[in-house]
């Protein structure tokens, strides 16, 4: 896909958003009624499954900790989440690496110190990859974890910009780099994009991650388009869980 | 297997309560970096670095081999980490801890995915033959610090390197000898520097190039790389304590100023290098003994 | 048995989706305004309070994140965390939520019920449990909460009267007891602090469950409440039923026995005999033969129970006997090729008559 057609002299992407337009984020919480705590996200066509466990009595003696509850998560893509089918090796390191991201931003958010001698699995399924992937999984694991009742300081709520460099042409004033929120696949795969992730949708970020070179003025921008993105998703996201917290209510007031 | 052993708590105290004094236990400020020290092998390919007591060694060789199918035009590169017992006894061979993918994918990121080699260059035949350049990186000591100082050893080593000239006559492809012709070195398009920053008191201190101790006593860290004309090319902060956009940003801005230091020094270490061995091989040249 | 494939239940996304996609739309245009400033303040409308109240009449749920109330009169309590003195404050008051769910006020206590929770244990339960471990003077028992619960060689009735000391000949024999996989119903007895629970049998109310079948549902479908041992007379020749309705979410159904009764020839056992009377045959891990026509009836207790708490309806004995003869009821009518089970539709037609109203709607209707 030419770089080109990736923003449109109009102002348009390939798939009709604005710079500043976030894809449609929809989620249902308790999809899964057998887990303690569970999400569906849909967010653009990236769609993530996640189910939380816990807090349970750890079954690897090494996982006890007096001090508070240990986070474990688990990450499977899979095998036709892809625009090619690939099935994963276990151990694969990219993805023992957003293990790792997921689990140290958590174990910040999630009040640990009420459950000690514990742990809480947290395990995701990628369906569909279509850009932001981490990002989702943040939002993902934070839904199922306010599903389960983990006490959290707050939303965790992710993010992504990318950054679309402006070739000037004839006109050297129209030359610059726009942001651009919340990245497609196609978009990831040819711009430099940065995921951000905020506890509560404020300006302290917890997760933050870019994989490829971008100027460092650059940055500035779209690290705060990112963060300007975490707090429409975190009032998104409220909604969702309000919305659904008064079905609940509903349903056992009767 | 013994797991690393955590400072006991009235060092914990004490450390922290110096941060907060502004004080480091070795006296830096909060924004230098140790003592840096780099030397190269006598073969090309090999550098040494002294990061304070961390101690790491990065060296490059390159053979011929089959391109990948689905990137028949690019060379293969490959770099490999692994932590042993001999950096540290809480590491073992054999198993990857956390703390092993973690350096390996921040190497990767760092290096390999940025392009700091132009993997076409690397082309020999399309399709069929290609040079495969592997650098393997050994962990001598470990006193905080890994990933910084191993992406400095790999960057000098793969400045320092030079690989065997080819000729390519029709069907047949000649590897001429290092001896035969000049070898000619690879060709590195930016050089990316890393700079891990770790933070203590609610994101309140930060400082850069933690020691062991600092290291185990953080509350979160955040590893940014950036080459000298100021491209950022990757940022990895993998959760950990929250801290505020600016502040991140004014890292990122020191870390600048830091990355050109120490490219500027890499530089010179690599010239001075190149000095000695020409004026070695001169001698060699122009020299009348036998060897007794 | 012909295969049923139930048609999916009526799901309640589009209100959802209107109030997601409404708030996006607010958000966005207030965006475009805003171009690509870091201020937070001026671009974002505080849409969330605001839009709430225009869509009138919610109910007080929050959600983490949110503050509770700033008034330092109150004191917080479960599922809130105070939170940290901001500039110009010098104690920080405002009390924030940790979990989604109810706000409750008891005197001078702020507290946040999460909707969903795991049991978390507390004194004077009663539980049912499986054996997990077996140390070498208690075992660990599995109750359906964020750790194992406790049960100490020295809270149980050996064989012989509470009076007889404990030898090391019963640490010997600590597997005569209770094995690993063996279920239990006992009470909580204390907590230790990290909330783990410590519990005990000393009554021939408690001890060794047999001759049943086990149901595990929500914890929320079951409260506490004054009784949680009932028992169900049965259609169908099959007997008297009894049901544990464990706090944690366990429950036992079983064939009432003369032993599972805590009484002896049909009168209750005093404390000062209890000696006498505690005998081997508590601790027999050997089910008694129970009849067809009883297995039939106690599996369709447990289905009745299972569809109660999928309906968020209370467990008690009035409900359940309720339910229970809806169920019969429906077996007695022959439905041809429709659900026979009561895990779906049939569980809900049995709740709903049950109960006299559509669950659903929530009107009532005539029975």
């Amino acid at each position: 896909m030419s770089r080109h057609e990736l923003l449109s002299p109009e102002g348009l992407r390939i798939d009709g958003r604005r710079w500043n337009e976030l894809r449609l984020f929809e989620a249902r919480l308790s999809t899964t009624t057998a887990a303690d705590g569970s999400s569906y996200v849909e967010w653009g066509n990236t769609k993530i499954i996640c189910t939380v466990a816990g807090p349970v009595e750890p079954k690897m003696g090494s996982n006890r900790s007096q001090d508070g509850a240990t986070v474990v998560v688990e990450v499977c893509f899979a095998a036709f989440s892809g625009n090619d089918r690939k099935k994963r090796a276990r151990g694969d390191k990219r993805v023992q690496e957003m293990q790792t991201a997921l689990q140290r931003t958590f174990s910040e958010a999630i009040l640990t110190q009420l459950h000690p001698r514990s742990e809480i699995l947290i395990t995701l399924h990628i369906l569909s990859q279509d850009g932001s992937v981490l990002a989702a999984c943040v939002n993902a694991c934070t839904l199922a974890l306010v599903d389960a009742g983990v006490p959290m300081s707050d939303y965790v709520v992710a993010c992504t910009a990318g950054s679309y460099f402006v070739r000037g042409g004839n006109n050297p004033e129209d030359e610059g780099e726009d942001p651009l929120l919340d990245m497609n696949n196609l978009e990831e795969a040819d711009l430099p994009s940065v995921t951000v992730g905020t506890i509560g949708g404020g300006e302290k970020i917890t997760l933050l991650q870019l994989e490829t070179k971008v100027r460092l003025e650059k940055l500035e921008g779209m690290m705060a388009v990112a963060l300007d993105g975490c707090g429409k998703l975190r009032e998104l996201m409220d909604e969702i869980v309000r919305a659904h917290g008064n079905e609940v209510v509903r349903r056992i007031a009767l | 297997m013994p797991r690393e052993l955590e400072p006991s708590t009235s060092e914990k105290t004490f450390v922290l309560e110096a941060l907060k004094q502004k004080l480091r236990i070795d006296g830096r400020d909060f924004e230098s970096f140790r003592g840096l020290e780099l030397s190269f092998g006598e073969d090309y390919g090999l550098a040494d670095v002294q990061l304070g007591k961390t101690r790491v060694l990065a060296r490059v060789s390159a053979e011929v081999a089959k391109p990948f199918s689905d990137r028949p035009f690019d060379g293969i590169f490959q770099i490999t980490t692994e932590l042993g017992p001999m950096a540290s006894p809480a590491f073992e061979t054999g198993r990857q801890t956390e703390q092993e993918v973690l350096l390996a994918r921040l190497i990767e990121k760092a290096i390999r995915r940025s392009g700091a080699i132009d993997t076409e260059s690397l082309c020999i035949v399309a399709g069929q033959k290609c040079w495969q350049v592997r650098v393997d990186v050994h962990f001598l000591h470990h006193d905080g610090g890994l990933v910084d100082a191993s992406c400095i050893a790999v960057v000098a080593a793969l400045q320092h390197f030079r690989r065997p000239d080819v000729s390519v006559e029709g069907e047949k492809i000649i590897i001429h000898t290092l001896t035969e012709r000049v070898p000619v070195p690879l060709s590195i398009l930016h050089v990316p520097i890393c700079v891990t920053y770790s933070f203590y008191h609610g994101g309140e201190i930060s400082l850069v190039d933690a020691t062991l101790q600092e290291e185990q006593l953080r509350d979160g860290d955040m590893t940014i790389t950036l080459n000298k004309f100021g491209e950022v090319c990757q940022i990895a902060k993998a959760g950990g304590l929250p801290i505020g956009a600016l502040a991140l940003l004014q890292c990122a801005r020191v870390a600048l100023v830091k990355v050109q230091e120490i490219t500027a020094f890499i530089q010179k270490r690599l010239e001075e290098d190149q000095t000695l061995r020409t004026r070695r091989d001169n001698l060699l040249e122009s020299t009348a003994e036998n060897p007794r | 048995m012909p295969i049923s494939i139930l048609p999916p239940r009526r799901a309640h996304t589009s209100k959802v989706a209107e109030f997601s996609r409404s708030s996006y739309d607010d958000d966005r245009s207030a965006a475009e305004e805003g171009e690509a400033d870091v201020d937070m303040e001026g671009d974002i409308p505080m849409s969330g309070a605001l839009q709430r109240n225009k869509r009138g009449g919610r109910t007080s749920i929050v959600t983490p994140g949110e503050v509770v109330t700033d008034d330092p009169q109150w004191m917080r309590g479960h599922g809130t965390y105070l939170a940290v003195a901001e500039e110009g404050e010098e104690v920080g008051t405002r009390i924030v939520a940790t979990v989604a769910g109810t706000v409750t006020k008891v005197n001078k206590l702020l507290s946040v019920k999460p909707l969903r929770a795991r049991y978390t244990p507390d004194i004077g339960d009663l539980v049912v449990g499986r054996i997990m471990e077996v140390q070498s003077k208690r075992w660990k028992v599995d109750i359906n909460s964020t750790q194992t619960a406790h049960l100490l060689l020295s809270s149980i009735n050996l064989p012989g009267g509470i009076l007889r000391k404990r030898t090391s000949t019963d640490e010997l024999q600590i597997r005569t007891f209770f094995s690993e996989g063996d279920l239990l119903v006992a009470e909580v007895q204390s907590l230790f602090q990290d909330g783990a629970a410590s519990l005990h049998t000393r009554s021939l109310k408690y001890g060794k469950l047999r001759n049943g079948y086990f149901v595990k549902v929500d914890a929320k479908g079951i409260q506490r409440s004054k009784s949680h041992v009932l028992t169900l007379a049965t259609a169908n020749g099959g007997g008297e039923v009894d049901v544990i309705l464990g706090v944690n979410g366990y429950v036992w159904i079983a064939k009432k026995t003369s032993l599972s009764d805590g009484k002896k020839d049909g009168k209750e056992v005093s404390i000062t005999r209890l000696e006498e009377e505690a005998s081997e045959a508590i601790y027999s891990s050997v089910n008694e033969f129970i009849a067809p026509a009883t297995r039939r009836e106690i599996a369709r207790v447990g289905n009745c129970v299972r569809a109660l708490v999928r309906h968020d309806v209370r467990v008690d004995e009035e409900m359940l006997n309720a339910v229970y003869e809806a169920a019969v009821e429906e077996s007695m009518e022959e439905r041809g090729d429709a659900d026979e089970s009561l895990d779906g539709d049939g569980g809900r037609r049995c709740v709903e008559k049950a109960l006299g109203l559509d669950l659903f709607s929530g009107e009532f209707k005539d029975k």
